[in-house]
């Protein structure tokens, strides 16, 4: 029958090679049995369109195939828990890797060439494309190896990786009531605009322009420069945003981005503080100072004074907002731990 | 085919698969070729497609719980498949754990029914 010889030769396409003939060989006897029992019954040989139908209901050629092949799984159940925790790991840290280097390559030249940070934020998505494809590869083969060679890596079929139920992560706390949990990709993209803004403020000295814009011509012509108290903030200020992107990355990487926690948040805010008070501490209230004291001191002294009395008056109204805030936040937490939810909760 | 049929579907697959391994084994006790051992199985309420009867032989041929051999039968060669001395241990066992769970789960089923 030519009709079943062709439907059998579209199967071998789709069979593993070696054992091709072997297959096909009982499944041409198995199906022109049948053929012979359903010709028997009509007592005539079985129509073109009664052919076709009778092929159809048997299957298509990659579907009569499909559970001969030995292999179905690039990575399977038993280590796709693992391949998507490792994934996600990679991805953070390549992002986080990424970042530096960048920012390293890009501050190094002395001077902000826009194009190469253009041209390194575009080229972000191809790194975590490729790191992806290492790790699906990697676990391509452990599947490989688990599948094919069981006795040769228990471990790894089995997954029976050691573990202990007490040094597993703590239980998150549900979201307090009306807040969302952070979606991961929220979580990724603070970590990675945290990473960018710290680049752009530790380029910030050597190009102000980032800072002020055309605004910086008109600033280096007044008579007027900052005072050194702000050297002091800014560090402090790196500092802070540094370890702020560092946390993020830690929550990312312990798997503890749903939830902002609460008392990191406060001891954050609490630290914030410090730059605020470096500044209002300032010896002589010195926020702005004159670039030639001896000529312009007569001339414009009575403005600087004005000014840095209201930088002053200003960063105190400021610090006591915070510290407000800063009592009310910590209130909060103390009346959610008083209703009944351990404070180590959070 | 709705959700809920497709999920009906998905589920009765997933029950009659061991159930499948069992009686194909026990049918084997007495040899078979493939389409022989399918008509056998459909005599006794068992329909099951040619594309997964025949690659489950050759499986559980490779997993030693059958033996084949090709024979000629009405001038065409055939493979025929019977329970080998492993099959028939492992056919004793795979029973006795099928009574256990079939007298469990009626058991169950009785009692909420109650």
């Amino acid at each position: 029958m030519e009709l079943l010889d062709r439907y059998l030769e579209a199967v071998r396409k789709h069979l593993p090679w070696k054992r091709q003939d072997d297959i096909l060989a009982e499944l041409r006897a198995n199906l022109e049995a049948q053929l012979e029992d359903k010709e028997h019954e009509l007592g005539r040989p079985l129509t073109k369109e009664e052919a076709e139908a009778w092929l159809k209901q048997v299957g298509s050629p990659i579907q009569v195939a499909a559970p001969y092949l030995p292999q179905q799984y690039l990575i399977g159940p038993r280590i796709f828990p693992m391949y998507w925790f490792v994934l996600r790991t990679v991805f953070v840290w390549a992002t986080v890797i990424y970042c530096i280097v960048t920012a390293v390559t890009i501050v190094a030249p002395g001077y902000l060439d826009l194009d190469a940070l253009a041209g390194a934020i575009l080229r972000l998505p191809v790194v975590l494309m490729t790191a992806a494809a290492w790790v699906t590869l990697i676990f391509a083969i452990i599947e490989f190896a688990a599948t094919h060679y069981p006795e040769k890596c228990p471990a790894i079929s089995g997954v029976t990786v050691d573990w202990s139920p007490s040094t597993l992560p703590p239980v998150v706390t549900k979201p307090m009531h009306g807040t969302k949990p952070r979606s991961y990709a929220r979580a990724v993209a603070e970590a990675v605009f945290g990473f960018l803004a710290l680049a752009w403020l530790i380029l910030v000295p050597s190009h102000p322009y980032l800072l002020f814009g055309p605004g910086i011509y008109y600033l280096q012509s007044l008579p007027y420069q900052l005072g050194p108290v702000w050297i002091t903030f800014y560090q402090w200020v790196v500092v802070l945003n540094l370890f702020h992107v560092i946390w993020h990355c830690v929550d990312l990487w312990s798997g503890q981005w749903e939830e902002p926690q609460r008392v990191k948040k406060i001891v954050f805010q609490a630290v914030g503080l410090i730059p605020l008070a470096v500044l209002f501490s300032a010896p002589g209230h010195l926020y702005i100072t004159l670039k030639h004291p001896a000529f312009d001191l007569e001339k414009y002294g009575g403005t600087v004074y004005t000014i840095n009395e209201s930088i002053h008056k200003g960063l105190f109204v400021v610090g006591v907002i915070v510290v407000i805030q800063l009592i009310v936040e910590m209130g909060k937490v103390a009346v959610d731990a008083y209703r009944g939810r351990p404070a180590s909760e959070y | 085919m709705t959700i809920a049929e497709n999920l009906f579907e998905n589920l009765r697959l997933e029950l009659r698969r061991g159930c499948l391994t069992l009686a194909v084994l026990a049918q084997l006790r007495q040899e078979h070729y493939g389409y022989t051992l399918r008509k056998a199985l459909a005599e006794r309420g068992l329909t099951i497609d040619e594309s997964t009867l025949y690659p489950l032989l050759r499986r559980l041929e490779s997993q030693g719980l059958l033996a084949s051999e090709w024979r000629e039968e009405d001038k065409r060669n055939k493979r025929f498949y019977h329970l080998n001395s492993d099959g028939e241990q492992m056919l004793g066992e795979l029973l006795e754990e099928w009574n256990t769970l079939n007298a469990s789960v009626i058991a169950t089923v009785s009692s909420q029914s109650a």
